[in-house]
């Protein structure tokens, strides 16, 4: 790919012997264009920090080659890959104060002291900590010590930015403002910045492409919209998306120019075949019996539709969540409106064939995607 | 079972901790404590269970006086942060402990440990001992335990905290049914405003050794008390503008980049006083110039959260306001755009106090219906 800063290829990490110690992260490829945001999101475990500390060269690289502005550099130290680096544990200098910590790269660049100034100001005033640069670490809090360490990754000039949990220790209120600024920073100023994180909040607030990890496995690397809209398997489908994905096991029967979906339970949606796109239906036909997933903002009520009965309905102030009994299983229905409905309201579920996500039962694959052929 | 407070004061050294807390939970509540980390929620709960002592204060449990009543015979379930699992019995006894100790038949056990294994989705780790458990599995061990036991008043001091957040999710759709189910009285603490919304009858808002405000979850999103209360509730956060409410045509307006807009004739009380004016950012739409209320904006970035899309955009006046809208929805182009707010649920604080300005004259109009 032309414009790689990054390029990762069949990177494995095993702790303890090649072959044989715990594989974290299992052949591991991709490409990271220049000015993009790269979130690696996962559970703990899953190896994406290990992946992020590759890139660094503060974890040795146990297979595979890692490209870094056109250079081979698994096996340089971390001074000489041209990376910045925020650390999830902070690690600012405890003996010089804020303002020291953040400018410290620059002033050992030689850089003129006003222009040090001016960037220190900048990069502080964004992430809300300018009032405390002349105060020592450990009179901070874990946040302020967060976007200390941020700023100081920041201010450098490099040709990758890692951000390990960047926003971890911030308490909520800060972290939607300062999320939108961040982005801001880094758009504006061209940067690379890959981010690892557990919060797919995060993931989908701040980078163009999302790499989920499962296992030491990239399950998907993808956009936050396509994995939405086109989710490879049900891990990734049922991880990405809040309140998760509903999945029930179907069986397809065509009859008459209908498509119907059986659910456990008895329960049927009933379709003319012509609602689904020609290659949905085809896939839908030919597997006979799959998962279907549909997200729970996709889940509308409809007097056309099948029956279920209201379990919960939660308001938060800007959406409802109500979940109901369906199909031997619990569907989860979001209204972005308040939700008038009772526990024990009987309510009329609807499923779009446009918003049906279709999955192998046995390997878990996407088989299609309803949105996809429309 | 009800529990009444009376006036608690309770201090640690020279740590004052509750000063003067009232409460009144009537049976089958689900009374949530919600507020920052020292802000005595803990405390609270420890004081009810008898684990710790008022210095002053009463705490009566269905009528009775629970002073010199000792934590075992209070009758109250309780899941504490930290866990507290006996090591040497698997999740199974663990669960059925209280169970075994009431000598119920072996049978009438295993269905009730079976029921909530299955509900907190430990039911394949029920033979692990609290060693091998994650922390989130340990969590809902200690959950279990104390749902098996069906108290009539249960405690609960973050139970889901550790837990991950597709499981999270679960839990918080299906306790309330159990709970209710139960008819118990419960206390939940949660520092998560969503969990503190979906879970309480009520939400106890603590702060200031104390309890800041007690309301329904509808009362507390739109009615907060406090700029630090709205500030609490709500994702992403309730915008908060400095404005000072002039006299206009047709009652009281505020500058909003440079442009006027009209607030509630109620709140003329407020006019050349420095207040915040909080709008939830669901409340401001993006519209074409010139439709009425409109004021420009320029756009900083767009960012996606849970289904909705975030815009952090700048006023004329360089002040940084956020909107949310449902994912999909048509949004603005880049750069420049307008917007107008719906200033139905706008709400009016004193700046220098951070108190709500309660409207003069109509003060149900706040109320959504």
């Amino acid at each position: 790919m032309n414009g790689a800063v990054l390029r990762l290829e069949n990177v494995d990490k095993f702790y303890g012997a090649v072959g044989q110690g715990v594989h974290a992260v299992r052949n591991v490829s991709m490409d990271v264009g220049q000015g993009d945001i790269i979130a690696l999101l996962g559970s703990s475990g899953c190896g994406k920090t290990s992946t992020l500390r590759m890139i660094a060269g503060f974890e040795e690289t146990s297979r595979g080659k890692i490209h870094l502005s056109g250079r081979e550099v698994q096996t340089l130290p971390p001074v000489r890959r041209h990376v910045a680096m925020a650390f999830e544990g902070y690690s600012l200098y405890p003996t010089v104060n804020v303002r020291d910590n953040i400018a410290f790269a620059l002033k050992a660049q030689r850089l003129p002291r006003a222009e040090v100034d001016a960037k220190v100001t900048e990069v502080t005033k964004m992430l809300e900590i300018d009032d405390i640069l002349e105060r020592m670490p450990n009179s901070l809090s874990g946040g302020q010590q967060q976007r200390a360490s941020l700023a100081r990754a920041l201010i450098r000039d490099a040709d990758l930015y890692l951000l390990d949990e960047p926003m971890g220790q911030l308490e909520p209120q800060l972290r939607t403002l300062l999320r939108g600024r961040l982005k801001h920073f880094i758009k504006e100023r061209g940067m690379t910045a890959i981010l690892v994180t557990h919060d797919q909040t995060e993931a989908n607030a701040l980078a163009d492409e999302i790499a989920v990890m499962e296992d030491g496995v990239l399950q998907q690397f993808a956009s936050p919209a396509e994995l939405k809209e086109r989710p490879a398997n049900l891990f990734t489908g049922t991880f990405v998306g809040e309140p998760p994905m509903n999945v029930f096991p179907v069986s397809v029967e065509s009859k008459a120019e209908r498509l119907v979906l059986r659910f456990e339970g008895g329960q049927c949606l009933n379709y003319p075949e012509s609602a689904f796109a020609a290659e949905v239906r085809a896939a839908l036909i030919a597997n006979g019996r799959v998962v279907i997933g549909v997200r729970p903002y996709a889940v509308r009520r409809s007097e056309a539709g099948a029956p279920a009965n209201v379990l919960t309905n939660q308001w938060l102030g800007d959406q409802s969540h109500i979940s109901a009994s369906f199909a031997n299983s619990t569907i989860v229905l979001v209204e972005h409106d308040r939700a008038r409905v009772a526990i024990g309201d009987r309510i009329m579920i609807e499923l779009s064939p446009t918003d049906l996500h279709v999955f192998d039962p046995e390997s878990g694959m996407a088989i299609s995607h309803g949105r996809e052929l429309t | 079972m009800s529990i009444q407070l009376s006036n608690i004061r309770k201090s640690f050294a020279n740590d004052l901790v509750l000063d003067g807390v009232s409460l009144d939970i009537p049976t089958g509540e689900t009374l949530v404590l919600f507020g920052p980390s020292g802000a005595g929620k803990t405390v609270l709960l420890r004081l009810i269970a008898g684990v710790v002592d008022p210095d002053e204060g009463r705490i009566i449990v269905n009528g009775v006086d629970m002073d010199g009543v000792v934590p075992e015979d209070r009758g109250i379930g309780m899941a504490f942060q930290n866990f507290a699992l006996f090591p040497h019995m698997d999740a199974h006894a663990n669960i059925a402990s209280p169970l075994t100790a009431r000598r119920e038949t072996r049978s009438g056990i295993e269905t009730r440990v079976r029921e909530v294994a299955k509900l907190l989705k430990i039911d394949h780790v029920l033979g692990h001992t609290p060693a091998e458990l994650s922390n989130g599995q340990k969590q809902r061990t200690a959950l279990g335990r104390a749902l098996a036991a069906e108290p009539s008043i249960l405690l609960l001091d973050d139970p889901l905290r550790n837990v991950d957040a597709k499981l999270r999710f679960e839990m918080r759709l299906e306790l309330p049914r159990l709970l209710k189910a139960q008819n118990a009285t419960v206390i939940f603490v949660t520092q998560d405003y969503k969990e503190a919304m979906a879970l309480g009858d009520r939400i106890a808002v603590m702060g200031d050794h104390g309890i800041v405000q007690i309301g329904t979850p509808e009362e507390i999103y739109l009615c907060p008390s406090s700029t630090r209360i709205a500030r609490l509730f709500g994702d992403p956060t309730i915008n908060l503008l400095d404005v000072v409410p002039e006299i206009g045509v047709q009652g009281p307006v505020v500058q909003l980049s440079a442009t006027d807009v009209a607030i509630s004739g109620s709140y003329a009380g407020a006019v050349g006083k420095a207040c915040s004016l909080g709008i939830r950012p669901e409340a401001i739409r993006f519209v074409a110039p010139g439709a009425p209320g409109a004021f420009p904006v320029e756009i900083e970035a767009e960012t996606p959260l849970n289904e909705k899309t975030v815009t952090l955009a700048a006023t004329r006046n360089h002040r940084e306001i956020l909107v949310s809208r449902p994912a999909g929805t048509p949004g603005p182009d880049h750069g420049k755009a307008h917007v107008a707010i719906d200033m139905g649920n706008a709400l009016l604080f004193d700046r220098a106090t951070g108190a709500r300005i309660i409207a003069a004259d109509a003060p149900t109009d706040e109320m959504a219906t």
